[in-house]
C-alpha cells in the first residue's frame, strides 16, 4: 500500500484530516502523493459491475463518431477545434477505456481521467443536447468522476469541498451558530433603511422556506437581507432554516455522491420539520440542480422530487413580477445594454428559461440576447467546480473566450448572472480578459427598481 | 469616553496616522484596542488563494500566512507606536468592510478609527484604491458606532480639542451625529460650531442664482439648527452657528479651517452607492480627503444590546 497521508481514496470526515488538507500549499503535497497512488483495481471493477448499467454501456457503444457534439463544447471552440476537446474523444479515452478495461487501468490513466473529467469539461451537458442520439454525455461525466473520486483521483480543492459538506453540511466552513448569527446581524444592520425588517429562523409553516449558499453568511451576507427586503416588500411570509440552510452541493462536483445525499438531506431534514408550503434556492444554479434534480435520486425520494415544492429565486422573482407582488418603477428600469448569462443548471438542464426572459421584459429597456441563448447558452466557462481548481485555471480561461465573444457581441457591458459560479467566473472573466462589463445578481437590481410600500420606507422625521 | 476601540488597517503607510491615533486614544482613554487587517479578497469562487488586497497577487490562504501577516503587522506597529501597547491583532480574509462590521459587532466596540486614502498614494495598486473607498463608505454607512475617519497626514492628534464643528444635512442621521458631537464638547470643553451648507451644485432649476432666494434659506436653516440642536443644549454656551452657501464639501473644509477644527463631526448616511461611484464617494469622503481635521462620521444610535 502506498505511504500516502493526503492524498488517499478515503473521503474527509473531519476536521483533523480536512486541516492537513488545507495546510497543503496548492494541494502541492497532495498531487505529488497522488502519483503514487495506487487503484484499487478490484474495486473498481467491481463499482463498475454494480452500476454501469445497460445506460451508459449503451451510450458508449452507441457513439459513431459523428463529431455533432464537437461544435456545441466551449472548450472545443475556445482550444482552436482541438479534436482531443471533442467531448466524445473525452468520454470515450477515459470513462470509455475504464469500461473496456473493466477496471483495469494503472495511475497514469485515473490521472489522465481526472484531468479531463475537471480540466476539460463543466458538466454543461450542452453536447448531449445536439447528439443525435441523444447521447448524455453530461451524466456520464458525472458518472467517471463519482469513479474517480471513489479511488481518490479528484483534484484538492474538490476534495476539500466534498470534506466540507461532510463536516459542515456547507461548502464552506460556516456553522450554524455562524449562519444564525449572520441573520440577526443583517436584520439589524438594515432595519434603519427597513423599518421592522425581519430574517425568521425556524418558523414553522411558512409559505416560504429561503434557503443559501455558504458563501453568502460567509463572505456577501448582504445578499441575504436584499433576499429579506424583496421578500418583505412582496409581502411573503418566508423564513429560513436554522439548519439545513445551505442548499450548493461541491460534493456533487466532487463526485462525492455519499456527500451529497447527506447534504441534500439536511435541507429535505428542514423541509419536515418546518414544513412549509414552498422552498426558494438563492440565485445559485449547481445548488438548484443538486438539491431538486439530482438531490431526490440521492436521498431515494419515491416520487423523484423534492417533498415540497421547491422554486429557483429567478422563478420566484417572475412569479412575484407577473402576479404584482414585486412592482417596478418604470422610471427606474435599466436604460442602458443588458444581456443575461443562463446558467446551464437551472436552464439547460433545469428548463427554467423562460424565467429569465419574462423577468427582463420587466426590468430592462434594452435587454439584448446573448447568442445562442436558453437552453443552447454557452457555459459561463466555471461550472461543474472548475472555477475553484488552480491546478485547471488556464483551461477555464481558456475555456471562457467562447462566453467572452458572446458578451461582446451583444454590445451590452452590464451582464445579469443570477447563479453564484457564474457570477464569479464572469467576474474572473473581466479580470482576464478586461472587456469592460459589469455583472450583477438580480437582487441588488431589484432592490434599485422596486416600488416600496410606505410602511416599509424609513421614517426622516 | 471609549472602552473599545478597533483600528482597521490595510497595515500600508497609507493607514500610519491613524495608527498614531488609535494607540494614542487607547492609551489616553484606558481603551482596549483590537486591530484588525483584512489582508484578501476571496477570489476564483472556493478556491483556496486570495486576491492580496495590498499587491492585487493571487495568495495561498493558510494559518501560517495569517500568523506571517499579523507578526508582520505587530512589528509595524511596534516601530511606528512611541509607546506601543500590545493589543489583539485580527488578521483575516474576506470583503472588508463586512470583516470590519462582523468583529466591530462581536467585539461591542464603540469606535472605530479607519484610514482614508489620500492623493500621495498615487503608487498603490487600483485594487486596493477601490476597496479601500468602498471599505470606508460601507463601513461608516453601517457600523453602529462612531467612526473617526483619519485622511490627511497632516490630521492633528488626539490631543486637547477646542474647536470641533459639526456639520449637518438635518437627516435623521445628522441627529445622531449632534448627540455624539454635543456630548463629545462637554466632555472636553470645546467650542461647538454648529455648521450648514447650502447645496448649489445641484440646482436644475437655478433657483440659487437669486441672491434673495439664497439669503432667505440661509434663515431658514439657521433657524432650523436652533430649533432642531440648540433647543437640546440648555447651558451650553460655547457655540457659533453658521450657513454657508456653495458646494458642501467645499464649504465644510473653509469652514473648519477658519474656526480651527480639531474635529469634524458628520453623518455619513447616504445610501448604497454603485461601488465604481463610490470610489469618489460622498461629501464625508470629500472633506476627508481634503480637510486637515480628522472627521467623525456617526449614522446610528449606539447598538442595543439583545436581551
Amino acid at each position: 500500500m502506498s505511504q500516502n497521508i493526503l492524498c488517499t481514496q478515503n473521503p474527509v470526515n473531519d476536521k483533523e484530516a480536512l486541516d492537513a488538507l488545507l495546510k497543503d500549499k496548492r494541494g502541492q503535497q497532495y498531487y505529488d502523493e497522488m502519483t503514487r497512488l495506487e487503484v484499487d483495481t478490484a474495486a473498481l471493477s467491481k463499482s463498475l459491475n454494480d452500476t454501469c448499467h445497460s445506460r451508459i454501456r449503451t451510450w458508449l457503444e452507441l457513439c459513431a463518431h459523428c463529431g455533432m457534439c464537437a461544435d456545441a463544447c466551449a472548450f472545443y471552440l475556445s482550444n482552436e477545434k482541438d479534436p482531443k476537446q471533442v467531448p466524445s474523444y473525452k468520454i470515450q479515452s477515459t470513462l470509455g477505456e475504464i469500461v473496456r478495461r473493466k477496471g483495469n487501468v494503472d495511475n497514469a490513466l485515473m490521472r489522465y481521467a481526472m484531468d479531463v473529467a475537471w480540466g476539460k469539461c463543466t458538466c454543461c451537458n450542452r453536447c448531449g443536447l445536439y447528439c443525435p442520439f441523444g447521447i448524455d454525455m453530461g451524466v456520464m461525466m458525472s458518472y467517471l468522476r463519482g469513479l474517480l473520486f471513489s479511488q481518490g483521483f479528484v483534484p484538492w480543492e474538490m476534495k476539500i469541498g466534498s470534506g466540507m459538506h461532510r463536516i459542515f453540511r456547507a461548502q464552506m466552513d460556516v456553522t450554524v451558530e455562524d449562519w444564525v448569527e449572520t441573520c440577526e446581524w443583517m436584520e439589524e444592520e438594515w432595519e434603519d433603511d427597513w423599518p421592522g425588517l425581519k430574517i425568521p429562523v425556524d418558523k414553522e409553516n411558512a409559505d416560504i422556506m429561503y434557503t443559501v449558499n455558504a458563501r453568502e453568511p460567509k463572505h456577501y451576507p448582504e445578499d441575504i437581507a436584499e433576499a429579506a427586503v424583496l421578500f418583505s416588500i412582496a409581502g411573503e411570509n418566508w423564513t429560513v432554516p436554522g439548519e439545513g440552510w445551505e442548499e450548493t452541493s461541491l460534493a456533487m462536483f466532487a463526485g462525492d455522491w455519499e456527500g451529497s445525499q447527506l447534504q441534500a438531506q439536511s435541507v429535505y431534514d428542514a423541509m419536515d420539520r418546518l414544513k412549509p408550503k414552498r422552498m426558494i434556492v438563492t440565485e445559485c444554479g449547481h445548488a438548484y440542480r443538486a438539491t431538486v434534480i439530482e438531490g431526490p435520486y440521492w436521498t431515494g425520494q419515491k416520487s423523484g422530487k423534492t417533498p415540497i415544492e421547491t422554486l429557483h429565486y429567478v422563478e420566484w422573482v417572475a412569479e412575484a413580477l407577473r402576479t404584482g407582488k414585486l412592482k417596478i418603477d418604470p422610471a427606474k428600469k435599466i436604460k442602458e445594454p443588458v444581456t443575461l448569462h443562463d446558467s446551464c443548471n437551472y436552464v439547460r438542464n433545469g428548463g427554467l428559461s423562460q424565467c429569465g426572459r419574462e423577468i427582463m421584459s420587466y426590468i430592462a429597456e434594452d435587454f439584448r440576447e446573448m447568442t445562442p441563448n436558453g437552453d443552447h447558452n454557452f457555459c459561463c466557462g466555471g461550472g461543474g467546480g472548475m472555477n475553484g481548481i488552480g491546478k485547471y485555471r488556464e483551461e477555464r480561461n481558456t475555456g471562457q473566450k467562447v462566453k467572452r465573444d458572446q458578451i461582446l457581441a451583444t454590445g451590452a457591458k452590464l451582464v445579469i448572472t443570477p447563479c453564484h459560479n457564474c457570477w464569479d467566473a464572469i467576474r474572473d472573466l473581466e479580470e482576464v480578459y478586461k472587456i469592460g462589463i459589469r455583472w450583477s445578481f438580480l437582487k441588488p437590481l431589484l432592490l434599485d427598481m422596486v416600488i416600496v410600500p410606505e410602511h416599509l420606507k424609513p421614517k426622516e422625521e | 469616553m471609549f472602552k473599545k476601540i478597533l483600528f482597521a488597517t490595510t497595515g500600508t503607510p497609507s493607514c500610519d496616522s491613524a495608527a498614531r491615533v488609535a494607540f494614542d486614544m487607547a492609551k489616553r482613554y484606558n481603551a482596549e484596542l483590537v486591530t484588525i487587517n483584512v489582508f484578501g479578497v476571496p477570489s476564483r469562487s472556493f478556491s483556496q488563494t486570495v486576491t492580496d488586497i495590498r499587491t492585487g497577487d493571487e495568495v495561498d490562504l493558510h494559518d501560517d500566512r495569517l500568523e506571517e501577516i499579523k507578526n508582520e503587522l505587530e512589528k509595524t506597529y511596534v516601530q511606528l507606536i512611541k509607546d506601543y501597547t500590545p493589543c489583539e491583532t485580527v488578521v483575516t480574509v474576506g470583503i472588508p468592510h463586512t470583516e470590519i462590521l462582523r468583529l466591530a459587532r462581536k467585539k461591542e466596540i464603540d469606535l472605530i478609527v479607519i484610514g482614508a486614502r489620500t492623493s500621495a498614494e498615487e503608487n498603490e495598486n487600483s485594487v486596493n484604491r477601490h476597496i479601500v473607498g468602498r471599505t470606508l463608505q460601507s463601513v461608516a454607512r453601517s457600523a453602529r458606532c462612531p467612526v473617526l475617519v483619519i485622511g490627511r497626514t497632516a490630521a492633528s492628534f488626539w490631543g486637547g480639542i477646542s474647536n470641533i464643528v459639526f456639520g449637518t444635512d438635518f437627516s435623521k442621521a445628522s441627529d445622531e451625529a449632534f448627540k455624539f458631537a454635543f456630548n463629545l464638547a462637554q466632555t472636553f470643553n470645546s467650542s461647538l460650531h454648529l455648521f450648514h451648507a447650502i447645496d448649489i451644485s445641484a440646482d436644475p432649476f437655478e433657483i440659487t442664482k437669486n441672491q434673495e432666494v439664497i439669503e432667505d434659506r440661509i434663515r431658514d436653516a439657521r433657524e432650523k439648527i436652533r430649533s432642531k440642536y440648540l433647543s437640546k443644549m440648555e447651558g451650553f454656551n460655547d457655540y457659533e452657528i453658521d450657513v454657508w452657501e456653495g458646494i458642501p464639501y467645499v464649504e465644510i473644509v473653509k469652514y473648519a479651517r477658519e474656526s480651527f477644527a480639531d474635529l469634524i463631526v458628520m453623518s455619513h448616511h447616504t445610501k448604497k452607492m454603485d461601488p465604481e461611484k463610490a470610489v469618489l464617494g460622498s461629501t464625508v469622503e470629500q472633506v476627508v480627503l481634503r480637510s486637515n481635521a480628522p472627521v467623525i462620521s456617526v449614522n446610528h444610535p449606539a447598538r442595543q444590546k439583545k436581551q
